[in-house]
């Protein structure tokens, strides 16, 4: 490649990567604002917003909401999933190429209505919807995208290994935890991350099944439709900001897990 | 150790009672009864399909047969789960851990029975020798290894629990010629120097031959024949071990009489007597061009192809008996297009039941 055609390609990632993250900056420089109305540039820059996010108790408490539901969502998802990935990666079965479309059938269904009937099924069963019930609701969408991509892990690599293992000596017990999950262990993160993330930001299945509780996109939603403040903008910002450390710190653990087993052989 | 083979009988490593493998209404094994000698290069050839790679299996303890019995030197290890068998496996996929390296590869089985890290370190640059691959692979992710290398890793690897009885599922099959036939050789001299029991499959009579001191042929699920090389090469059973073998040309024999070139063998020919319906089996170096004086069977040719083989050529050619294989020494003048008499010598032949 020559330098103009280098040059061009820089501008080019440089346009891209501006165009997306703009608008997520233009929300950081809405939450320094300190009028109700959207004024650019503001008249006076205040961290006063963050000040009211940080005192008020709410703040915390979306946080932890959306923090638990994700956090059940991505175990039970992994486990889950993984059960179901093997039994259609691994196992020949009359069926299962229909429980392979099955599913992955709920992406396909428009989350609100998924939400609305699901809503209809817990109070028709006599459940009152709350945290909980979203968990539920999550997980019906979130489940077949962690299969999907567990299932991949699966497809990929050769099931003599662990009959090697088994053959070389190796319990039941020892093949899943020298050979299945130290191979499958990308796929459980990666599926667990996605999970995660997905519930994080569900706001369609959460308006709809989590009864009295609060998410924090549900919150951020309602206050953007009808009451808006620079606190919005704040709370948007450091439940970002949260997102992006937290991920930073998995990074970091996975780096230093890999590290630290290779030290015995180079990588 | 005198060679007394065939007459004092060898204890028998292990023994194969009816053992039968049914898939549904699909029968992969058909009660496959065999003993293999201790210290015995036994190697099991048949097509795919044939159900020798189920057969591994329930020797290796992979699977279990829905008929029949397995005693390992006349104790019952049927039931007993893999990991409890004293015997190892070489895959066809290798199955090599590619997330570890070579050393964690091959210290695996020292691993799974709890020997210290010293000892599997030490044991691991000892097969690592044995195997003839370098110290300094000890650390290479086996990912980073050719195959021929991969090869040698999986060949350490089964090694390394000292096992009674080794097998082999077509460990061979992926490699190119020239690195198949050293590595034949080298399983050969490996098999001589620990005086192990070596079950060996493959599809390859030819690989077999090289290899083993007996060979069994399968055929959907059963054995067929069992004998060593020279056996099986010179006296096949059936139609089927003939074609195996290679190219062969195979003519009916109806009392005597040959149909496809409507000729009688010669009075006294000890087919006349040995068999009265059956299959004349003529390999293609039996076959050559005659002269009328010559005898044996005779018939006029036309050549359709010639393929030089090295040191020979091999001759395809047309006749009222169909189309027919014979390989003659390279310098022969014959060429394509060329119409000749060729013949064989009927007592050289061999003869399969119908």
């Amino acid at each position: 490649m020559n330098r103009a055609a280098r040059y061009l390609c820089g501008l080019w990632l440089g346009v891209i990567v501006t165009l997306l993250y703009l608008p997520i900056l233009s929300v950081g420089l809405a939450s320094l604002a300190n009028t109700r109305y959207m004024r650019f540039p503001h008249r006076d820059w205040s961290l006063g917003a963050y000040a009211d996010a940080l005192n008020q108790h709410e703040t915390l408490v979306l946080h932890l909401t959306s923090l638990k539901v994700a956090l059940v969502v991505s175990v039970l998802s992994v486990a889950l999933a993984t059960l179901g990935a093997m039994a259609f990666a691994r196992y020949d079965w009359t069926g299962r190429s229909l429980f392979q479309k099955m599913v992955v059938l709920p992406i396909f269904f428009p989350q609100p209505v998924l939400g609305l009937a699901l809503l209809l099924f817990f109070t028709a069963i006599g459940i009152t919807p709350s945290w909980k019930t979203a968990v539920f609701a999550h997980m019906v969408w979130v489940l077949p995208i962690v299969t999907l991509v567990i299932s991949i892990r699966l497809f990929g690599y050769d099931p003599a290994q662990e009959d090697a293992a088994r053959d070389l000596g190796a319990s039941r017990w020892q093949v899943l935890r020298e050979v299945t999950l130290p191979h499958l262990s990308p796929g459980l993160v990666s599926g667990g991350l996605f999970a995660f993330l997905l519930s994080w930001s569900n706001l369609p299945l959460s308006v709809f099944t989590t009864g009295a509780d609060t998410t924090l996109p549900e919150w951020l939603f309602s206050r953007v439709a009808t009451n808006y403040a620079p606190v919005v903008s704040a709370i948007a910002v450091i439940a970002t900001l949260a997102s992006v450390a937290a991920g930073l710190v998995v990074i970091a653990g996975l780096r230093l897990r890999r590290s630290r087993r290779g030290a015995g052989s180079p990588v | 150790m005198t060679d007394t083979a065939g007459q004092a009988p060898k204890p028998v490593a292990l023994s194969l009672q009816g053992l039968s493998r049914q898939f549904g209404t699909f029968k992969a094994l058909d009660s496959v009864s065999l003993d293999i000698e201790e210290g015995e290069f036994f190697t099991i050839v048949g097509p795919s399909g044939s159900g020798k790679t189920t057969l591994l299996r329930i020797l290796a303890g992979l699977d279990q047969p829905t008929a029949g019995r397995l005693l390992l030197r006349g104790a019952d290890i049927t039931k007993m789960p893999p990991n409890k068998r004293p015997t190892a496996m070489v895959f066809q996929s290798l199955a090599l851990f590619d997330h570890r390296s070579v050393g964690e590869n091959v210290e695996f089985a020292l691993k799974m029975r709890g020997r210290p890290k010293a000892e599997r370190h030490a044991r691991a640059l000892e097969l690592l020798d044995l195997v003839q691959l370098g110290h300094d692979y000890h650390a290479r992710p086996v990912t980073q290894c050719s195959g021929g290398e991969r090869q040698r890793v999986a060949l350490a690897r089964a090694l390394a629990s000292d096992p009674e009885i080794l097998f082999f599922d077509e460990p061979l099959s992926a490699l190119d010629y020239r690195l198949r036939k050293t590595l034949e050789v080298e399983l050969r001299e490996l098999q001589r120097r620990t005086g192990r029991t070596f079950v060996y499959i493959t599809h390859s009579l030819e690989e077999a031959m090289v290899m083993s001191d007996r060979i069994g042929i399968m055929r959907d699920g059963g054995l067929v024949q069992i004998g060593t090389p020279a056996e099986i090469y010179g006296r096949p059973g059936d139609r089927f071990v003939a074609r195996f073998m290679g190219e062969v040309n195979i003519f009916e024999l109806n009392k005597g009489h040959l149909t496809a070139f409507d000729q009688n063998l010669p009075a006294g020919n000890r087919f006349m007597t040995a068999v009265i319906n059956g299959h004349m089996v003529v390999r293609p170096e039996m076959l050559h061009p005659v002269q009328p004086e010559d005898g044996g069977v005779q018939f006029d040719v036309t050549v359709t192809e010639v393929f030089h083989l090295g040191s020979r050529v091999q001759l395809h050619l047309d006749s009222v008996a169909g189309q027919l294989v014979a390989e003659l020494p390279a310098s022969s003048p014959l060429r394509a297009g060329q119409t000749v008499r060729f013949g064989f010598d009927p007592a050289l032949a061999h003869c399969v039941p119908e």
